[in-house]
């Protein structure tokens, strides 16, 4: 028996044809009526997971990002740049790419931006060699004490570069 | 008419009176952020006018609204790690009013209102409980010592004042020396009891945080959930003035509520709010 002329083959078809374009339609409002009403506060939670996976793997301040988490660790302005023999208030001093560069540093305080800013200090200088450390502040709320740890630190080469 | 029906009138329309005022805040925050990336922004708002001459009515009331949208977006671009927290949730607020104009349906609005500001108390609750300087009161206990919370109520007790500027003065010492040669000072606390009492107001902040995220989640509109709501705004503001982000929030709380007297309240402090930033007392 050939498909044409099959009717409970012809019937199927319909019934399905019917049922998807049912669905379909269904499918469609209730999609774009989750779409608009759950489409803003996705997003919103997408922010949070990324700003908390930066937070965790690459150090960044969990006031700023879009985390909502300010005012739950100290601000990032306590963290320190240490250059010896170096000042680094003079260093950001009417210097735009060095103030954004060391301020990334501070808002993260991790590998790859610590070595941004030694190329950058490099560069400006013209050293031949550099070392920047990044420290932390810590309290000690048993001892009643205000100290700094070491976060990051490199020693960068001219030669290495 | 009296004062006060004519108030109850406008009660009557919070998603009128609270676009209102989410534009009188979002004009003061842009004239505020109007400096950085200048050029950019002021080709947006030219463009953004031209069009609003040139179209009918139907483009010209969603145009205020996409033009915010693109200047609220050049400073996400430029500065993504910079911008404060409350910018990502003025965004958002703006989307939701931008789509209610295309939508029209009120309830999917008050929907994405209601989940937006679930969001982020819930996001503010887990950054607190994965943080371990916020759970071991190492936070507050800095924070108190330095005088970056409460600074105002400090102000009636001199003493306090006084330790608070000691301890700021010596972590600026501290700065200055090597901090390889492992230096530390004591910080003075400003309360008798201050370690036990910074662990405490931080599981107090925890608890009611989750509390009125849970209460907006089940029952945006009852009359208790926006009690604590609005209990929970005036403590953070008078822990520290984040005027901002507690305009944002009383808004959301307007749009939310269906009690008129609690409605006025919002509207108290979302115009307190705007006037303290205005005159810079209050953050932006």
């Amino acid at each position: 028996m050939s498909k044409k002329t099959c009717p409970y083959n012809r019937c199927f078809l319909k019934f399905t044809k019917v049922a998807f374009s049912l669905f379909y339609f269904k499918m469609n409002t209730t999609t774009k009526q989750g779409l608009l009403k759950y489409g803003i506060p996705s997003i919103a939670i997408i922010v949070v997971v990324i700003q908390l996976f930066l937070v965790n793997t690459k150090d960044l301040s969990r006031w700023k990002g879009g985390g909502y988490g300010m005012y739950t660790e100290m601000h990032y302005v306590y963290n320190q740049i240490y250059i010896p023999g170096m000042s680094v208030d003079s260093l950001v001093k009417d210097n735009p790419k060095m103030k954004s560069t060391l301020g990334h540093l501070m808002l993260m305080p991790n590998k790859i931006n610590l070595k941004k800013a030694a190329k950058l200090v490099l560069d400006t200088f013209k050293k031949d060699s550099i070392h920047i450390q990044i420290w932390k502040p810590v309290v000690n709320v048993e001892k009643e004490t205000y100290t700094r740890v070491l976060k990051e630190e490199i020693r960068l080469n001219k030669s290495n570069l | 008419m009296k004062p006060w029906s004519y108030i109850q009138l406008k009660l009557r329309e919070p998603i009128f009176l609270g676009k209102q005022l989410l534009l009188l805040l979002l004009l003061v925050y842009i004239i505020i952020l109007g400096e950085d990336y200048f050029f950019i922004k002021t080709t947006i708002i030219c463009l953004g006018l031209t069009l609003w001459f040139v179209f009918n009515s139907k483009i010209r009331e969603k145009m205020p609204w996409i033009v915010i949208i693109a200047l609220l977006l050049v400073d996400l671009y430029y500065s993504y790690f910079w911008v404060a927290n409350h910018h990502f949730m003025l965004l958002f607020m703006v989307l939701s009013l931008m789509l209610l104009t295309f939508h029209k349906q009120e309830s999917i609005f008050i929907k994405n209102i209601q989940f937006l500001v679930v969001v982020v108390i819930m996001a503010s609750v887990i950054q607190k409980l994965s943080s371990s300087q916020f759970i071991n009161g190492s936070f507050y206990y800095h924070a108190l010592d330095v005088g970056a919370l409460f600074k105002k109520i400090f102000i009636f007790f001199p003493d306090s004042l006084d330790i608070v500027q000691n301890n700021s003065d010596n972590i600026n010492v501290l700065y200055k020396s090597d901090p390889n040669l492992r230096e530390y000072i004591v910080l003075k606390p400003v309360f008798n009891n201050l370690k036990l009492i910074s662990v405490l107001f931080a599981w107090l902040t925890i608890i009611i945080e989750f509390i009125v995220a849970a209460a907006l989640l089940w029952k945006p509109k009852s009359t208790v959930t926006h009690l604590l709501f609005i209990a929970m705004i005036i403590a953070v503001l008078v822990t520290r003035l984040e005027t901002g982000f507690m305009a944002l929030l009383s808004l959301s709380g307007l749009f939310l509520c269906a009690n008129k007297y609690l409605r006025f309240i919002y509207i108290l402090i979302i115009l307190g709010c705007i006037i303290l930033i205005i005159t810079k007392i209050g953050y932006h």
